[in-house]
């Protein structure tokens, strides 16, 4: 089982970049990079945060596959 | 290739010791058998805070006219930092036995041998810690 996300295409539908996206979760726009290819792993703190700018369920962000 | 200001930054600290290597190196490298005294020293020293200080002082700035951009230290940040720290700290404690190994065995009778050994170890270790740390920026 892999942690996948969904996060480039919601994000992408609520029309933020990478960079405004990172600013305003407090993270560099590197970070939602390596989010968005599942090279990194975010905390539980931080995919809420995301979830939360995104107004989208954190378990419909993050996935198991 | 399009490089991060904080991948930039590393980078910066890598030709730092880099150029540290081949520029002040042979000096202590050919003094290997020589003892040292404090006043001896000093001149070397200051020499070395001056290139530093003259060094990153250039380097920085440019780095802040070019980006502008504040380097933002978040989560993934502190993993890299952690996973490089780490290996460089069992590289110190590798080259620590390797250092006491040598002194036990008698290979290092001056203090010129000494300040030889401990300046290699300690830029081969730092250098090993930024190219990794540098590695990590590029992959995770």
């Amino acid at each position: 089982m892999e942690l996948k996300n969904n996060l480039k295409e919601v994000r992408q539908q609520k029309g933020l970049t990478q960079e405004e996206l990172g600013t305003n979760v407090g993270v560099s726009r590197q970070t939602i990079i390596s989010i968005e290819r599942y090279r990194y792993k975010p905390s539980l703190e931080l995919a809420m945060k995301i979830a939360r700018k995104l107004e989208i369920n954190t378990e419909k962000l993050f996935y198991f596959e | 290739m399009i490089l991060s200001k904080k991948e930039t930054s590393i980078l910066i600290e890598i030709i730092f010791s880099i150029l540290f290597l081949f520029i002040f190196l042979p000096f202590f490298y050919a003094n290997q058998n020589t003892s040292f005294t404090i006043g001896d020293l000093s001149k070397k020293i200051i020499e070395i805070i001056i290139f530093a200080v003259a060094y990153f002082s250039i380097t920085y700035t440019f780095l802040e006219v070019y980006f502008k951009k504040n380097i933002v230290e978040d989560e993934r940040n502190d993993m890299i930092n952690s996973k490089s720290y780490k290996l460089g700290y069992l590289l110190y404690e590798l080259s620590l036995f390797v250092f006491i190994g040598l002194l036990i065995n008698s290979s290092i009778d001056y203090n010129g041998g000494v300040i030889f050994f401990v300046i290699l170890l300690t830029l081969v270790v730092s250098l090993i810690k930024s190219m990794y740390q540098f590695y990590l920026h590029r992959t995770i």
